[in-house]
């Protein structure tokens, strides 16, 4: 099973939070990751696993939620390896190879980048359930609107479309034993072959989404469903210990941003 | 009370209309069931209960409201709640509860009542344990309970179901029939497509459609009386009922106007009188001096 950080319900403060300030904390995070020094790399990790503790986030869990994405890491490391000039640490010329001592911290500096773009938002997600997720986006965006941009018709079209991942991974599997049992070979053959067999689970794949879409937009519109204004179950509310969070997230920006002036 | 009046409906598509001279009323708390033979318009029938379809040709008016007039369109959803064959494709929120808020929230209404309204609708189909589930780690019994109670908590006077116990087992089957007659108890008026006829039981009232057209109309029994016509149809009749039907043809006097096991075991008892010894000896079964 892929997790890319699915919500774990915990009991925990983090979860509790109002889910407007864990998505602009999480945008601050990725901000002041991008623009981090050295001793702001030691304080954003710390932070971050602070906060995952907090969370109740398991390591393991983590790990599992980031795996997929530690070859990009590994790719950006690489990269940067390879193609930094400056002072050179060893060169293979027989391969126009050279790694540089500038070039060693590139790449550590941007995979650790990476990883901790990858974590703030895998904290985000494992702590907010989608649907509060969609709704703080929905508040946050709401702004826009004044924009023509209809902020509540998108808040429900990303809501169907989470709705229907798991379904449609359903309706993918069975499609494929259907294909199986009629003698398709999905895992051999030439490119051209495998190709074709992608077409045999793609199309069918569409066919009932389009179908379920029509389905679906029938039952909405059967169950009042219209364009514009519409309430909710849960209103977000921002409290105590909302301002809180809230309080600690300006105290630590404050903490880098002191220790910027001092270590410059 | 929904009046159907000469309704005729085409897909655009086609010429052939789906819907052919409809005429009929359905009154406040009746249950009604529709049968009839694959494609022949149960499904597009009930959609133009709620105005998901609008009329071609004639009217269809909802308590008073016609369904082609937009203005009515919000009140006339809240008044007649749908139930659809697939819950997987009715289902819109990522948690139960969530979903069951839907039509609440698209009435506007404030979250403490809509609060109310779920869970009211999830205790009163028995879901109320589910409320945090994701819907697709719920059984198809369990969805279709689930999808009821979106439909519940629009406070609706009827409630359409197309075909609400198919791909069921039958424990899942029985709950589900079990929850239509509360409704109707509750004085919910039902409109119930099925396939099945031994779902029949509680309906007051059978509609058979043939092409597009109500071709029979009336109680059960009436209409299970005719089983010639339900052949022409290529509709069958409850088991219980050809059973009754045949005892009479061997020279038993039954009265055949009998849907359900329950009715028949009555019938059939008040002919081969009481039974004396309920098992008071037993080495010798308590019916043989009556056979």
């Amino acid at each position: 099973m892929v997790n890319l950080g699915q919500f774990i319900a915990s009991d925990s403060m983090i979860c509790r939070v109002d889910p407007r300030i864990k998505i602009v904390s999480m945008v601050a995070l990725s901000i002041l990751t991008f623009t981090a020094n050295w001793l702001e790399v030691y304080l954003i990790s710390l932070f971050l696993m602070i906060v995952m503790r907090m969370a109740h986030l398991k390591f393991r869990q983590m790990l599992s939620a980031i795996k997929p994405l530690v070859l990009f890491a590994a790719l950006f490391f690489l990269l940067h390896l390879f193609f930094t000039d400056g002072t050179r640490l060893l060169s293979v010329p027989l391969l126009h190879i050279q790694i540089t001592q500038e070039g060693l911290y590139r790449g550590a500096f941007v995979a650790w980048q990476f990883i901790a773009l990858v974590l703030s938002g895998a904290i985000l997600t494992m702590t907010t359930p989608p649907s509060e997720l969609i709704s703080g986006l929905e508040k946050l965006l709401y702004p826009l609107k004044y924009l023509g941009l209809p902020t509540q018709d998108i808040a429900v079209m990303v809501s169907m479309a989470l709705r229907f991942v798991p379904t449609l991974l359903e309706e993918f599997d069975r499609i494929r034993m259907a294909q199986l049992a009629r003698g398709a070979d999905l895992h051999t053959g030439k490119l051209t072959q495998r190709a074709k067999t992608t077409a045999l689970m793609a199309v069918p794949l569409m066919m009932s989404a389009f179908r379920r879409a029509d389905e679906l937009a029938e039952a909405m519109e059967a169950r009042g469903y219209h364009r514009g204004p519409r309430t909710a179950l849960r209103e977000l509310r921002i409290d105590g210990q909302d301002f809180a969070a809230l309080a600690w997230m300006l105290i630590f920006i404050a903490l880098l941003a002191i220790s910027r002036v001092y270590v410059n | 009370m929904i009046k159907v009046h000469q309704l005729f409906y085409s897909y655009d598509d086609q010429n052939m209309p789906v819907l052919k001279n409809i005429h009929m009323e359905i009154h406040e708390g009746e249950h009604v069931a529709l049968i009839g033979p694959n494609g022949c318009g149960k499904t597009t029938l009930i959609k133009q209960l709620n105005a998901l379809f609008s009329p071609g040709g004639g009217t269809v008016v909802v308590d008073g409201m016609d369904t082609r007039d937009h203005k009515n369109l919000k009140e006339i959803r809240c008044r007649v709640g749908m139930v659809f064959q697939n819950p997987d494709n009715q289902i819109v929120g990522m948690t139960v509860e969530e979903d069951v808020a839907f039509g609440p929230a698209n009435l506007g209404l404030p979250p403490a009542e809509i609060r109310q309204r779920v869970d009211k609708s999830l205790v009163m189909v028995g879901m109320e344990a589910f409320a945090k589930r994701a819907p697709h780690t719920l059984s198809g019994g369990e969805k279709r309970l689930v999808s009821i109670a979106g439909v519940l908590a629009m406070a609706p006077r009827y409630i359409a179901f197309d075909e609400p116990t198919a791909y069921l087992d039958p424990s899942s089957r029985e709950r589900v029939l079990n929850m239509i007659h509360k409704l109707h108890r509750e004085g919910i008026a039902i409109i119930h497509i099925t396939h099945d006829m031994n779902d029949l039981a509680g309906a007051n009232r059978l509609l058979v459609m043939d092409q597009g057209s109500i071709v029979l109309d009336g109680t059960p029994q009436d209409i299970f009386s005719r089983i010639e016509a339900m052949k022409d149809l290529g509709l069958q009749v409850p088991q219980v009922t050809l059973l009754m039907r045949r005892l009479r043809e061997k020279g038993w006097d039954l009265n055949t106007n009998i849907l359900t096991i329950d009715e028949a075991c009555m019938e059939i008892s008040s002919r081969i009188g009481p039974v004396k010894e309920i098992l008071s000896d037993s080495d010798s079964p308590a019916v043989d001096e009556h056979g």
